[in-house]
């Protein structure tokens, strides 16, 4: 089923064997999925970003040139909100997002108590010996190095993995 | 008169040895040159070991120039395959996490073995070359290569370059106690004599959920800073890049710049101190990565970069803000 979709997507398949094909992808669920995996990953591939960088700014732009109706339609509205629904990420990455800020308090906490609340002393005696770390974490802050990695991007940041959020 | 010609004599060799000389550098920077864009210009596939601390990674590459355009595909071969594919400059990788495979986009045209720009301008200001030993990797006869640094800002570099076509077969990274921070070689290379591009797709894994990196917030910044400027920046290193981007965790923008000395990168993040921000100062080296954190006059200063420690402190003392 997944070849006959890539064939699909590739222009292989007669037309009269796609609007069979398409039929039938959309009575299957995951079927139906796949053509959106198979899009998404060609789209990727195209060179091209999915979303241009100034995606979101022009849509702004052009929302506030747009004329403001002011008969607003509910049904669509709710429509609308439907689909930003259905676009949200699954469930497992709120959890994922929301156990990661909670470990980030945690350990902002954690590092406080260690300072016993006095940052600016700390800072004084790193600031005159910045041998010894103030934040005593163990590696690169991963939050930098990231974003170096990602606009800089070096040897080590095509081929070695590193943290992720 | 004899006694003028004999000094003319003396001259005349003194200059050609010192011409001698000079021409030999510039045939040894002519041999990188040749390197750097063979690494574009040449059609190759093969397996490379990247090597970094404990770390070691087989990659196979694919990488083709069809006379229009580039096209490579890195497949790192360990059990959490990521595939990164470059399309000239452009960067899409596939990299596999627990359920999903999630799909991010970059930009960087230094991929080994392009790790060289193509203009060497830079790196001549810094860095200056040796010749080596001829040797042999992945069973192709190799000159070898020293890129030295002229200070000791930077970490110094031995290549292997393919005697016959220029292409790099070899990289190693040393720092200044002659210590390897980081090396990559072939293994297995072989020459491509066909314009197909059947390979430039991923390999899609049914049973994974394809899912687009969330999209980072960067803006090109051109504008001149208000509250600070640079002052005393390491010798060789020039600002390649400048942006207002969000950093993970933090809820204000960081000022992100970019300095290279044509091979090493060094980023520079500048960020007013706020509540929700706890101040940070120290210093650190994770492999041939620097990082150092300072505070001043209510900002955050950071830098990171596979320089040593030295040039990354150099970095953020050359903020200096406005009184």
């Amino acid at each position: 089923m997944n070849e006959q979709i890539s064939a699909l997507l590739d222009d292989e398949i007669a037309l009269e064997d796609a609007a069979h094909l398409i039929s039938v992808v959309l009575k299957n669920k995951e079927a139906t999925q796949a053509w959106s995996q198979y899009h998404l990953i060609g789209d990727a591939m195209r060179g091209n970003a999915v979303l241009s960088q100034q995606f979101k700014q022009n849509l702004m732009q052009k929302i506030e040139m747009e004329p403001s109706v002011l008969s607003p339609n509910a049904a669509l509205a709710s429509e609308i909100s439907k689909v930003k629904h259905a676009n949200r990420l699954p469930a497992s990455w709120a959890i994922a997002a929301s156990f990661a800020a909670v470990m980030v308090v945690g350990f902002m906490l954690l590092n406080q108590q260690t300072h016993s609340g006095d940052e600016f002393v700390a800072r004084e005696v790193a600031q005159a010996d910045v041998s010894k770390d103030v934040a005593a974490d163990e590696g690169i802050p991963a939050e930098y190095l990231n974003a170096h990695q990602a606009s800089a991007p070096s040897a080590s940041a095509y081929y070695i993995q590193t943290v992720s959020y | 008169m004899t006694g003028l010609f004999a000094i003319a004599g003396v001259l005349f060799t003194l200059f050609s040895s010192i011409n001698a000389q000079a021409s030999a550098d510039d045939d040894l920077w002519q041999v990188l040159q040749k390197t750097a864009v063979a690494a574009h210009a040449l059609s190759y596939q093969g397996i490379f070991y990247y090597q970094a601390g404990t770390q070691s990674k087989p990659i196979q590459i694919t990488h083709m120039f069809n006379g229009q355009g580039e096209f490579a595909r890195n497949v790192v071969l360990d059990n959490t395959p990521r595939e990164v594919f470059s399309q000239g400059g452009d960067l899409t990788i596939f990299n596999p996490k627990n359920e999903n495979v999630v799909i991010e986009k970059r930009h960087g045209q230094n991929m080994f073995p392009a790790i060289l720009p193509t203009n060497l301008d830079l790196i001549k200001q810094s860095y200056s070359l040796r010749a080596g030993d001829p040797d042999r990797v992945a069973g192709r006869a190799a000159q070898m290569l020293f890129l030295e640094p002229k200070d000791s800002l930077r970490y110094s570099y031995r290549f292997w370059v393919d005697a016959q076509y220029g292409l790099l077969l070899k990289s190693v990274m040393l720092n200044s106690r002659n210590e390897i921070i980081e090396s990559i070689v072939f293994n297995q290379l072989g020459l491509m004599d066909t314009v197909d591009l059947d390979w430039f797709q991923p390999k899609i894994d049914s049973k994974k959920t394809y899912v687009m990196e969330d999209e980072v917030v960067i803006i090109a910044d051109n504008g001149v800073p208000v509250g600070w400027s640079l002052k005393g920046l390491p010798a060789g290193f020039k600002k390649v890049d400048q942006m207002i981007r969000m950093v993970h965790g933090k809820s204000l923008p960081v000022t992100h710049l970019i300095f290279s000395d044509g091979l090493a990168s060094v980023s520079l993040f500048i960020e007013p101190l706020s509540k929700s921000i706890k101040p940070r100062a120290g210093r650190k080296l994770v492999g041939g990565t620097s990082f150092y954190s300072s505070v001043s006059n209510g900002y955050q200063i950071t830098v990171v970069g596979e320089v040593p420690e030295a040039t990354v402190a150099q970095v953020a003392n050359a903020v200096v803000f406005k009184k």
